[in-house]
């Protein structure tokens, strides 16, 4: 009887939109997929001197440092391994010593402007100093550019001579990863493209950029091996700062006992050294360093006061009392309250199921615009004329097989017009222009118009 | 939880200065909150216990109003205070008595009503989606609120379609009954059927006695006559893509619609059998006649989800489905646009097939942008071209016309308010001309 038939389903989506968007996902998800591959390589390849045992002589993994040790012993050398800054530096105190500081940015900030206050004929060995540590020693030394992987290169790359004969005796080596420049007019020791440069400040001073010639898993290649013992051999002992993590603040005892107490200003406190080292060991070194020191003292006296109060606490806290900011806690959890009162609507959007709408004479118009576009002002001209025609005929009482020279003879007559324009009109030559095409138009339209108002068939009553 | 959760924590952020540890105040003022919050949802009515029914309206006329009533029982042991969301289509024009905003409160084991007055703005099934309940606990702290729960029951309001023709009904009728009063006095002719045989008395046509039956039963008898009756009238609705374009307000197929629920109430009061049929590229709604009675309301619930689809609608389909309904001669109302490209490829093949066994006319809506573009005097020279165009589709439309009427169909091409009434009319000229 009365069935309503249910509508067909919709039409599925092509499977083109599907395969454009694979066109695009694979090659840059590919890509993506590559980049993010070399990253996590790099980074795992790369040793991050925060590891624990990262250059360390006891640590026998890929970047620990007990190969470059052994040689060292082999080669007569004096290692002494120390964990804690202070001690590295006094135990450096007695005679000329090289300090071998594989994680300068592990040290505690306040004490990196003691690390080359050495005694004279020291060397301080550096590995890839951040620009913190390079300021903090006052070195005239910035970091230049940074490669993304270590370069084996001759010691005289990039065609500078390399006065270094530590280096010259190596040979080809990897040190070029981080470069260093130093400012035009000092006497900078420049190798390796800048990977390594020793500067003769108030102790020699060698700053290499790539931890790599001294790594275990690195020192047999080139000449790796032969630099790092060249720079920290020698007749001198080496002390050897292996650090597990960010050292600690220095602690400043004022007693003979307890913890080792250090003082930065060499005059001041030359017997509060209490781990029994003999404090005037250090003398010799210090006389070296006199012409500096008053100046010294004073940016240490700077220090001094900073440190008295927690480094870590933000001025601001003090600032407000205590339940200020238990209220501010308080009206954020109330904030977050509202946000998950907010967060849950009372049921889902309903859509609509639109109906589909064509607008009328929809394709006359787009007939029209393509008329326009194309230009096609002749077909547009004839079908106005045609039309026009069409309707004039039945209105003069006229077949539609009438000779055109006759129909615009019989408008021309009723409508009060010249015979020749009429003829023009209704049977002339295409129009040039859209001006013209519209002037006919509006002829066609006015002449239509007349004979229509007008009364109808002079020659009506004669046939009756 | 609520505002007023976030509230009480506020409120309380500001006794913090009061506090000896000011944090420890945070930590057991946030507590608490939370505690209060977590009891009041464990006290707030079981959203499972809700049960909701709706009771109504089925059907409104467009333009009216309807009322279907939510009822929510409430089976737990606890009192229901809920937000109520009843969410309609949009176009349903859904005005709840009872906001969403506003609590509602419902006793244990009582039941409440909630109207929901519609006011649809479109034609069709308008189902009521979505049903969403939040049930706050005594204190308003917390609310539960599940999707799905209570279940949405459902319902559709029918909206049918506005039947503005109805005005013209009176006036069709009283010339139905001028064509019945006429043809019963004069008798034998056009559009008229053999009724009874009656003893002749005096003062009747001595030309419609009945020779061969007074022979058989030694009387004088005389035929009698009436309006023929029991034609067959099957309307045609062509939902295709030409349905969908927009005349004035509304599109061509409720304009159609709007016709043929005239003719069919015209048809049904005249004693002729109207069936229908919707067709694009598949058949979207049959209606056969034959329960007279209720055909009316039949026909308007059959049609009233009709909607246009942007599909070439199958002529083939058409005729074979009159051809195989219909065995006896009727008169086929085609409801279409004329449209060169669709009538002429698609529907003249077939048309002779279909003119030979039935007596078919097309009705066409008008379109009165086409007549503007070419009787508005032109402006500019796009005027120009549209004038152009409209002047070449008015000329292709005259030949569909002109190649329809060779088959003897009977073209009717007006604008859309005029359509229903100009197609009953032709309904009537044939039915007086005895042509169905």
């Amino acid at each position: 009887m009365t069935a309503t038939v249910a509508a067909p389903p919709a039409v599925q989506p092509p499977h083109r939109r599907a395969r454009r968007r694979h066109r695009m996902l694979i090659p840059l998800g590919l890509a993506l997929l590559l980049i993010v591959a070399t990253l996590v390589a790099h980074a795992v390849d790369q040793p991050d001197p925060a590891d624990r045992g990262f250059l360390s002589p006891v640590a026998t993994g890929d970047d620990g440092g007990s190969r470059l040790a052994e040689a060292l012993r082999g080669q007569g050398v004096t290692v002494r391994r120390e964990t804690d800054t202070l001690r590295a530096l006094l135990a450096a105190r007695p005679g000329p010593a090289t300090l071998f500081v594989p994680a300068p940015d592990l040290v505690h900030p306040d004490t990196v402007t003691a690390l080359d206050d050495l005694p004279a004929g020291s060397r301080l060995v550096l590995v890839d100093p951040s620009r913190r540590v390079l300021a903090g020693l006052g070195l005239p030394l910035t970091p230049d550019d940074r490669r993304w992987a270590t370069r084996a290169t001759s010691p005289d790359a990039d065609d500078r001579p390399c006065a270094l004969p530590e280096a010259a005796r190596a040979g080809t080596a990897a040190a070029d990863r981080q470069r260093y420049a130093a400012p035009a007019g000092q006497s900078a020791t420049r190798c390796y493209a800048g990977g390594l440069v020793r500067v003769p400040w108030r102790t020699e001073v060698v700053v290499i950029g790539a931890s790599d010639p001294f790594r275990n898993d690195r020192i047999d290649e080139y000449g790796n091996r032969a630099l790092a013992t060249g720079l920290l051999g020698g007749p001198r002992p080496l002390v050897w700062l292996d650090l597990d993590g960010p050292a600690p603040a220095p602690t400043f005892g004022d007693g003979t006992e307890g913890p080792p107490a250090w003082s930065p200003s060499p005059g001041g406190s030359a017997g509060t050294t209490g781990d029994g080292q003999p404090g005037s060991g250090g003398r010799p070194g210090q006389g070296a360093d006199r012409p500096g020191g008053g100046q010294r003292e004073g940016d240490d006296g700077a220090d001094d006061r900073a440190d008295g109060r927690q480094p870590q606490q933000n001025p601001l806290w003090a600032a407000f009392p205590v339940w200020f900011w238990a209220l501010l806690v308080q009206l954020a959890l109330a904030g977050l309250l509202v946000v998950l009162w907010r967060a849950r609507r009372l049921g889902p959007p309903v859509p609509e199921p639109l109906p589909v709408t064509v607008r009328s004479a929809e394709t006359v118009l787009g007939r029209a615009r393509l008329y326009r576009r194309a230009g096609a002002r002749g077909p547009a001209a004839e079908t106005l004329r045609a039309a026009a025609r069409d309707r004039l005929l039945p209105r003069l009482n006229l077949p539609p097989d009438t000779p055109s020279d006759e129909v615009a003879a019989r408008v021309a007559a009723l409508a009060g017009l010249d015979p020749d324009r009429a003829a023009d009109l209704l049977h002339g030559d295409e129009p040039a222009t859209d001006r013209e095409l519209l002037e006919l138009a509006r002829e066609l339209d006015r002449l239509t118009r007349t004979v229509a108002t007008r009364p109808d068939h002079p020659n009506e009553g004669d046939t009756r | 939880m609520t505002w007023r959760a976030a509230l009480l924590l506020g409120a309380g952020a500001l006794t913090l200065p009061a506090w000896p540890a000011p944090f420890l105040g945070v930590a057991v003022m946030t507590g608490l909150v939370l505690l209060l919050v977590a009891l009041d949802w464990a006290l707030a009515a079981p959203l499972h216990a809700v049960g909701a029914t709706r009771s109504g309206d089925r059907t409104v006329r467009l333009g009216g109003s309807a009322t279907v009533t939510l009822h929510l029982a409430n089976t737990s042991g606890r009192t229901l205070r809920a937000q109520v969301r009843d969410a309609w289509v949009p176009s349903a024009g859904a005005r709840p008595d009872v906001p969403p905003e506003r609590m509602v409160r419902v006793a244990a084991g009582d039941s409440a009503a909630l109207p929901v007055r519609l006011t649809p703005a479109r034609r069709g099934d308008r189902p009521a989606a979505v049903l969403t309940l939040r049930s706050f606990g005594p204190l308003r702290l917390a609310f539960r609120q599940r999707a799905g729960r209570p279940g949405t029951p459902p319902w559709t309001l029918r909206v049918l379609p506005r039947f503005d023709s109805r005005r013209h009904l009176p006036e069709k009728l009283a010339r139905l009954r001028i064509i019945d009063g006429i043809q019963v006095t004069r008798g034998r002719g056009q559009g008229t059927e053999f009724d009874t045989l009656r003893e002749y008395v005096v003062g009747d046509d001595v030309r419609s006695i009945d020779w061969r039956a007074s022979a058989r039963r030694s009387d004088v008898l005389v035929r009698t006559w009436r309006p023929e009756r029991d034609r067959r009238l099957v309307c045609v609705l062509d939902t295709g893509r030409t349905s969908a374009v927009r005349v004035g307000d509304e599109p061509r197929l409720d304009t159609a619609i709007d016709a043929a629920l005239l003719l069919t109430a015209l048809a049904a009061r005249a004693g002729d059998r109207v069936d229908l049929l919707a067709v694009d590229a598949a058949v979207r709604a049959t209606v056969k006649g034959s329960g007279r009675p209720a055909l009316l309301p039949r026909l308007v619930d059959a049609v009233a989800p009709l909607q246009p689809a942007l599909v070439e609608t199958d002529f083939e389909l058409i005729a074979g489905e009159v051809l195989r309904r219909e065995r006896q001669r009727s008169l086929v109302v085609l409801f279409t646009a004329l449209e060169a490209g669709a009538l002429g490829e698609g529907l003249l093949p077939v048309l002779p097939r279909l003119a030979a066994r039935h007596r078919v006319v097309v009705a066409a809506t008008h379109d009165p942008v086409l007549t503007g573009l070419t009787t508005d005097p032109p402006r500019g020279p796009d005027d120009a071209y549209a004038a152009a165009a409209a002047w070449r589709a008015l000329a292709e439309r005259d030949r569909v016309r002109a190649a329809l009427a060779r088959h003897g169909v009977t073209v009717v091409d007006a604008p859309a308010d005029r359509l229903a009434p100009t197609v009953a009319d032709t309904y009537l000229r044939l039915k007086a001309l005895g042509q169905l």
